[in-house]
C-alpha cells in the first residue's frame, strides 16, 4: 500500500532559510532566558541530594513494621506475606508470648525474627496486600542503598524502626512482653 | 610597560610583544575553555535543563559550575592514552596540534583594541602590527590550514568513520570558502584595503555605517561560511554523532581528544573575531568618536562573546543539515548570494558611492 506524503507548500519568506532560523533562535533564547530567571526550586530538574520528590500517595517505597501504642509489633507471624510475596525474599520465624492487654490473656504469636531481603524485594506491595493484620506496610522511602550486601538485610528491628524519624516516634528495640519459653509437647 | 622592559633588561617593544603573546593566546585559550562550560550550561538552559553546576573549588566554591573546565581538564589529563592499533603513529599525535594551532594563529592580526602612545612609542593591540602587508588575507589562509588538523586526525587513526567525516568536513570547507572569501573581498573593495585597521577605520563609529548594514547580505554568507570553517552545527560533517560514531575524531581521548575540542573552541572564537572586526566595526563603540583603550577593548570584547554566543545558541537550535543539502547549499546559494554582492558593491564604486 502506497503512502501519500504531503508536500508542505512554503511561502517564499519561509523559503530564504534565513527567516525560519531566526524564529527558531527566537524560540530557543526564550527557553533560555526563561530557565535562567526560573528559580531552581521551580526548575523541572530536582537536584537530588539537596531536592527531594514528595513521592505520591500509593507510593510503593520501604517497608515498615507498624507497632501498637505500647510497642507491641501488630504482626501475629501468619506466615501471609512471606506466602505471597512473589520475591521470596521474606523470611520469618515465629515465637509465642502472653499479652494480657490486648487478647483475652491468650498465649500469642509474633515474629521472633522477620527479614526482609531488600535487594530481592520487588516492592510490589503484595506483602502489604495480604497482611491480615495491617501490620506491614510500604511507605514513601526510596532511599534504600547500602555499600554492602549484608546491611541490605532488614532485621525486625531494622524494619520496625524504618520511619520513627519521620513519624517522631521512638525507636524501639525490644518486645514489651518476653516471649515465653518453648513448650515441649508431651506425646 | 617601560619600567618592565628594563626589570626584564629588553626594549619595551619586545616587553610589549611578549606581553601580547600572552595576552593574546593565553586569552583566547582561556576563554575557549570557559566557553566549553558556556555551551553546556546554554544547552542545558536552552533545552529547560540545568546543566554543569556541581563542579566546585576544593569541594566548597561553587561558582555556578565554572569549575567545570577544570576539572575536565585534569580528568583528560589522567586518562589513558590510547594510540588504536593500525594508527599512523606520528600524524596521529600530530593531528591535535595541526587543528589547535591555525584555530589561535588565526588571532594574530585582528586589533583587539585601539591602538594608543606611551612614551613616544606608539602601541597597537594586536599581535601583528598594522600595514604588515598580510592583513586580512592571513586569518583566511590560515583558516584554510584548519582543515589539515581534521583531515590528518582522520586519516591517521585509520577508521572508516572517521575518514568520512575528514573527508566531508574538508568537502565543507572547500566548497564553503569560495563563498565567503568572495563576501570579504567586497568588505576588501569598499574600505580600501585589507589591513584590519583600515577596515575598522572606514566603518567608523556609527552603527549604521558599519559592514553589517550596508553589506547584509555578505554578512549572511560570511557568518553561515564561517559554521562551515569552524565545523560547528549546523555544519558539524566532520563529526555527525548520529551518522558516523564522532567523525574525525572517533580513535582520539584523553588529552588528545581534548585538544581537538578546544581547538574547535579556538577556531569559534577566533571567526567570532573576525566577524566582528569585519562587520561589526571591531573595537569601535557605538556613538563614541575617540574611545578610551579599556572602553575599546571592552567593545571589541563584547562583540566578540556576543558571536562566540551565538554560534552556541545556533547549535541548540539547527539540525544537522544533509549532506547533499549543504553542498546544495554551498554551491548554488552561498556561491552566487557572495557574487551578487561583490558585483553590486562593484558596481555602486563605480557609481561613485
Ligand atoms: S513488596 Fe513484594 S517483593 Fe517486597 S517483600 Fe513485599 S511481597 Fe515481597
Ligand atoms: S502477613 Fe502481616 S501479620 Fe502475617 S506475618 Fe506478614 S506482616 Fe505479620
Amino acid at each position: 500500500m502506497g503512502v501519500v506524503v504531503k508536500k508542505v507548500e512554503l511561502n517564499w519568506l519561509d523559503r530564504t532559510y534565513v527567516w525560519p532560523v531566526m524564529k527558531g533562535m527566537g524560540i530557543t533564547i526564550r527557553h533560555f532566558f526563561r530557565q535562567i530567571f526560573t528559580p531552581s526550586a521551580k526548575r523541572f530538574t530536582i537536584q537530588y541530594p539537596d531536592m527531594k520528590k514528595e513521592m505520591p500517595a500509593g507510593y510503593r517505597g520501604l517497608h515498615e513494621l507498624k507497632r501498637f501504642e505500647d510497642g507491641a509489633i501488630k504482626c501475629v507471624a501468619c506466615f501471609m506475606c512471606q506466602e505471597a510475596c512473589p520475591a521470596r525474599c521474606i523470611s520469618i520465624e515465629a515465637e509465642e508470648f502472653s499479652d494480657l492487654t490486648f487478647t483475652q490473656g491468650f498465649e500469642e504469636k509474633r515474629p521472633a525474627k522477620f527479614t526482609i531481603d531488600m535487594l530481592r524485594c520487588i516492592y510490589c506491595g503484595m506483602c502489604e496486600e495480604a497482611c491480615p493484620k495491617d501490620a506491614i506496610w510500604l511507605r514513601k522511602d526510596y532511599e534504600v542503598a547500602a555499600y554492602d550486601r549484608l546491611s541490605m538485610q532488614f532485621g525486625k528491628w531494622d524494619l520496625m524502626n524504618t520511619y520513627t524519624e519521620a513519624d517522631g516516634k521512638e525507636r524501639i528495640s525490644q518486645d514489651p512482653t518476653p516471649s515465653v519459653p518453648r513448650r515441649t509437647i508431651a506425646m | 610597560m617601560d619600567k618592565l622592559a628594563s626589570l626584564l633588561h629588553t626594549t619595551p617593544a619586545t616587553a610589549w610583544m611578549v606581553a601580547k603573546l600572552v595576552i593574546v593566546f593565553g586569552g583566547v585559550f582561556s576563554l575557549a575553555a570557559v566557553w566549553t562550560w558556556v555551551e553546556r550550561r546554554g544547552a542545558a538552559m536552552i533545552q529547560d535543563r540545568i546543566g554543569p553546576n556541581r563542579a566546585a573549588l576544593f569541594g566548597k566554591i561553587k561558582i555556578i559550575g565554572l569549575a567545570q573546565p577544570l576539572a575536565d581538564g585534569i580528568k583528560f589529563f589522567f586518562k589513558e592514552d590510547l594510540v588504536p592499533h593500525d594508527a599512523n603513529k606520528g600524524l596521529f599525535w600530530l593531528a591535535p596540534f595541526l587543528a589547535l594551532v591555525p584555530a589561535l594563529m588565526g588571532f594574530a592580526v585582528i586589533p583587539f583594541g585601539r591602538s594608543f602612545v606611551s612614551g613616544g612609542q606608539e602601541y597597537h593591540l594586536a599581535l601583528l602590527d598594522p600595514g604588515n602587508g598580510m592583513g586580512l588575507l592571513y586569518p583566511l589562509a590560515i583558516g584554510g590550514m584548519a582543515v589539515y588538523g581534521v583531515l590528518v586526525a582522520a586519516w591517521s587513526s585509520n577508521n572508516k568513520w572517521a575518514i568520512l567525516g575528514g573527508m566531508r568536513s574538508s568537502a565543507t570547507m572547500v566548497s564553503y570558502e569560495i563563498g565567503m572569501s568572495l563576501a570579504v573581498v567586497a568588505i576588501f573593495m569598499t574600505a580600501g584595503g585589507y589591513d584590519p585597521s583600515e577596515v575598522i577605520k572606514a566603518q567608523g563609529h556609527l552603527p549604521w555605517a558599519w559592514n553589517i548594514v550596508r553589506q547584509p547580505l555578505g554578512f549572511i554568507v560570511f557568518f553561515a561560511c564561517m559554521f562551515a570553517e569552524t565545523n560547528r552545527l549546523p555544519f558539524d560533517f566532520a563529526e555527525g554523532e548520529s551518522e558516523i560514531v564522532a567523525g574525525f575524531n572517533t580513535e582520539y581521548g584523553s588529552m588528545k581528544f581534548s585538544l581537538l575540542a578546544l581547538s574547535e573552541y579556538c577556531h569559534m572564537m577566533t571567526a567570532s573575531a573576525l566577524m566582528a572586526t569585519l562587520y561589526f566595526g571591531g573595537w569601535q563603540v557605538p556613538f563614541v568618536q575617540d574611545p578610551s583603550v579599556m572602553l575599546s577593548v571592552a567593545s571589541f570584547l563584547v562583540k566578540m562573546l556576543f558571536f562566540a554566543w551565538v554560534y552556541v545558541w545556533i547549535r541548540w537550535t539547527l539540525p544537522r543539515f544533509r549532506y547533499d543539502q549543504l553542498m546544495h547549499l554551498g554551491w548554488k546559494a552561498m556561491l552566487p548570494m557572495s557574487m551578487v554582492n561583490l558585483v553590486f558593491h562593484a558596481w555602486r564604486m563605480s557609481q561613485g558611492h
